[in-house]
């Protein structure tokens, strides 16, 4: 019985040494986006988000740890010719880019490719837009979720000649909080 | 650290134990039940089982390794009026319970437990999540026979992800039989 007077204790500190991640959890944000058409080279349209706009994320804004999934949800209509790889980029601050390639070089990689044919339609569902998301866009959206929660959402084509618009856009954010 | 060392001397405190301790008593159990996440709203309910191996070092402690799987289901939203679902984690894990108290043997019996192990969680879309789990619950013995028992448990499994965890309550039924002595 006397080895019981190491043992509680140590179970307790097994038990209770990883501090915060006792009292956390992940919230779903979503985001309607408009709907929107996108043609190359310099007629795309930005989406401006503000997280604060989301109660979940006003409640936790203070303890975002991480960003632990991520969706953009819709319907892409390719009105176009040719195959479009339709990628997001975000930039970190309320911009109203209209050139592609401005935002491609200025802005953040968020997610894509999402393959839609000529004259096809296409929609995607969370879980394979979850495996669209970027390492550098996960760190990217975490730092703005971190901050002040702006940033500008730009759909546009990763290459060639495009026309494309997006129907029941939304974007879906499922944040890591410390309660 | 403070992890590791308080780890080390827990092994430390029942290997000190065993080697002065009344005869070893080893049971095998197998259990099945049902699976509820804490605070996750994209993740859905679902079933877990596994395996058991109570041995009884000390009469007030039992060293329990274990084995489990668990399936959730699909995290159902409405987002803008449309349904989306998201695949639920599959999670698998091994790892250990330290139990105060036994869990064979004769009539009804209580018994805390805290434990450590190692669980994977994968689903589609997302990098896999491989990290230290943390379990601890209470348990609830019942013996209709001499070497078969009823095991029932409520447990939060506890997945360590970066500074957050997904949590998971976890219900179980199981059936023990003792091998020893």
């Amino acid at each position: 019985m006397k080895n019981l007077r190491w043992i509680l204790p140590c179970l307790a500190l097994v038990l209770f040494a990883p501090g915060c991640i006792l009292t956390s959890g992940q919230f779903t944000l979503d985001f309607d986006l408009p709907d929107i058409t996108a043609t190359s080279s310099t007629g795309i349209v930005g989406e401006q988000i503000d997280l604060n706009d989301d109660s979940d994320y006003k409640d936790h804004k203070d303890n975002v740890k991480d960003i632990s999934d991520f969706a953009v949800l819709g319907t892409f209509h390719n009105t176009g010719t040719s195959d479009v790889n339709v990628e997001v980029y975000m930039t970190r601050d309320l911009t109203t880019l209209t050139d592609a390639l401005t935002i491609t070089t200025t802005g953040i990689k968020l997610w894509g490719p999402f393959k839609v044919p000529a004259n096809g339609t296409k929609t995607i569902d969370w879980d394979a837009s979850a495996a669209l998301f970027t390492a550098a866009g996960k760190a990217a959206v975490l730092q703005e979720a971190k901050g002040d929660g702006n940033f500008t959402l730009y759909a546009v084509g990763s290459a060639g000649t495009y026309q494309f618009d997006v129907e029941n856009g939304k974007l879906v954010l499922v944040i890591d909080v410390g309660i | 650290m403070m992890r590791t060392v308080a780890l080390a001397v827990l092994a430390l405190a029942l290997a000190a134990g065993v080697a002065s301790a009344a005869p070893v008593g080893v049971g095998v159990g197998a259990f099945g039940g049902l699976s509820y996440p804490i605070l996750q709203d994209d993740v859905g309910n679902g079933s877990v089982y596994g395996l058991r191996v109570p041995v009884r070092l000390l009469p007030m402690i039992t060293v329990e390794p274990y084995w489990l799987t668990g399936k959730m289901d699909d995290a159902t939203e409405t987002i803008g009026g449309v349904e989306y679902t998201r695949d639920g984690f599959d999670n698998k894990g091994y790892g250990a319970n330290a139990i105060l108290g036994h869990v064979g043997g004769a009539g009804f019996h209580f018994y805390p437990f805290a434990g450590i192990g190692s669980h994977k969680l994968t689903r589609t879309g997302t990098p896999e999540i491989k990290e230290t789990a943390y379990n601890f619950g209470l348990g609830f013995g019942l013996s209709p026979t001499p070497k078969v028992s009823l095991q029932i448990r409520g447990e939060v499994n506890m997945i360590k992800t970066g500074d957050t965890s997904r949590k998971f309550g976890n219900a179980t039924v199981g059936l023990n039989y003792d091998l020893l002595p």
